[in-house]
């Protein structure tokens, strides 16, 4: 019971501290939603479609298979060790949430190598994809971070909760990202 | 070499409408860091690529010198920011027993001189090609970029996962550090 109590705490505490800065971007109109809370900054940039569409094409997809990753509600994503010890990331326990929708995880990498194989997308444009993507595990010292895509199976313009977790020490540690919105189709 | 650079000219405009959409504004880009996290020295594994001239490169061969390894690709933002300072550190330490491998992940070289000719400073240093992307598996990158020290015996002694600027002063006297070991 002690340690649910400090448990609860902790993740209190770490709620509270937090807050998210929100910015667009003048040239593009993408919206960015950043904060920081105990020793973690998490930012996420909304990437349009076409941009999705264009990189994935540029790197060897075929019209079909782009369209697919484009049609997700994609962001790049950044993660940032901004404490004074390592932190462990692991994406597998991040979940996101949308109206009527229960928590879900973030489709895998390894899922989606699995889709590109059956869509017989070329290796090397696999390969690029696989790097492109936020890791799936983690450990940065302080300073590290780690910028990819994270992708979510939520409508153009649709919104969405992201709680995001990560460990420090013996801790677990969550925060939590309110109202991401999704890059419409015209962004 | 000539053909490569004249291909490269064709590919530099769709090379930056690809890459360059997935920056944000400067203003709003993630900062660099400047930190090397130093770790308890273990043998580099091995690490024998060919560079975009066809020449191979042994990290063994290098023994006797500190090595900075960078895993790196063209359309990774923070490493195309990175690059620039590489090479400003690699001048910097010029005339010493120091040296930079870039480890590009499955581009070709026409790809890579595509970007390197739109810097202001065309890197000195080999970039080499693990097209398979067997070279990250083997030294356990999770995420590009990823940067690790070598130190004169070929041991893993320091790393930095995410862009950093690596002429920072921090990061030079780190090098020298291990140099004047």
């Amino acid at each position: 019971m002690r340690l649910l109590t400090l448990t609860l705490l902790a993740v209190w505490s770490a709620l509270a501290s937090a807050s998210t800065d929100i910015s667009v971007d003048a040239e593009t109109g993408l919206t960015t939603w950043q904060t920081e809370t105990a020793g973690i900054q998490v930012r996420l940039t909304q990437i349009s479609p076409d941009q999705a569409r264009a990189f994935y094409l540029a790197r060897g997809f075929s019209a079909a298979a782009a369209e697919r990753y484009a049609s997700e509600c994609v962001f790049m994503t950044v993660v940032r060790n901004i404490g004074d010890v390592p932190i462990q990331h692991r994406l597998a326990d991040w979940r996101y949430e949308s109206a009527g929708q229960p928590p879900r995880p973030i489709r895998s990498k390894a899922a989606w190598e699995r889709r590109w194989k059956q869509q017989g997308v070329p290796e090397a444009a696999r390969i690029a994809f696989t790097w492109a993507q936020l890791p799936a595990t983690q450990t940065f010292a302080p300073g590290d971070w780690n910028q990819g895509m994270t992708s979510y199976s939520v409508p153009r313009g649709g919104t969405f909760d992201l709680r995001f977790a990560w460990r420090a020490g013996a801790k677990t540690h969550s925060g939590k990202l309110e109202q991401l919105r999704c890059a419409d189709e015209a962004s | 070499m000539k053909l490569r650079r004249y291909v490269s000219g064709a590919v530099l405009a769709a090379c930056c409408v690809f890459a360059v959409p997935l920056a944000a504004h400067a203003a709003d880009l993630p900062p660099l860091s400047h930190s090397l996290t130093l770790q308890a020295p273990k043998p580099a594994p091995a690490l024998k690529l060919k560079d975009l001239d066809g020449q191979t490169h042994d990290l063994v061969r290098l023994r006797g010198r500190v090595v900075l390894i960078n895993f790196w690709a063209t359309w990774c933002p923070p490493c195309r920011r990175e690059m620039p300072s590489m090479e400003r550190l690699s001048q910097a330490l010029q005339g010493e027993a120091f040296s930079v491998l870039a480890v590009d992940v499955g581009e070709d070289a026409d790809t890579i001189d595509a970007f390197t000719a739109q810097l202001d400073a065309t890197p000195t240093f080999p970039v080499l090609l693990d097209t398979r992307s067997r070279a990250l598996q083997a030294w356990k990158v999770a995420g590009l970029p990823t940067t690790f020290l070598v130190d004169r015996q070929g041991r893993i002694v320091a790393s930095a996962i995410g862009g950093r600027e690596f002429d920072h002063p921090d990061i030079i006297r780190a090098i020298r550090e291990l140099l004047n070991r």
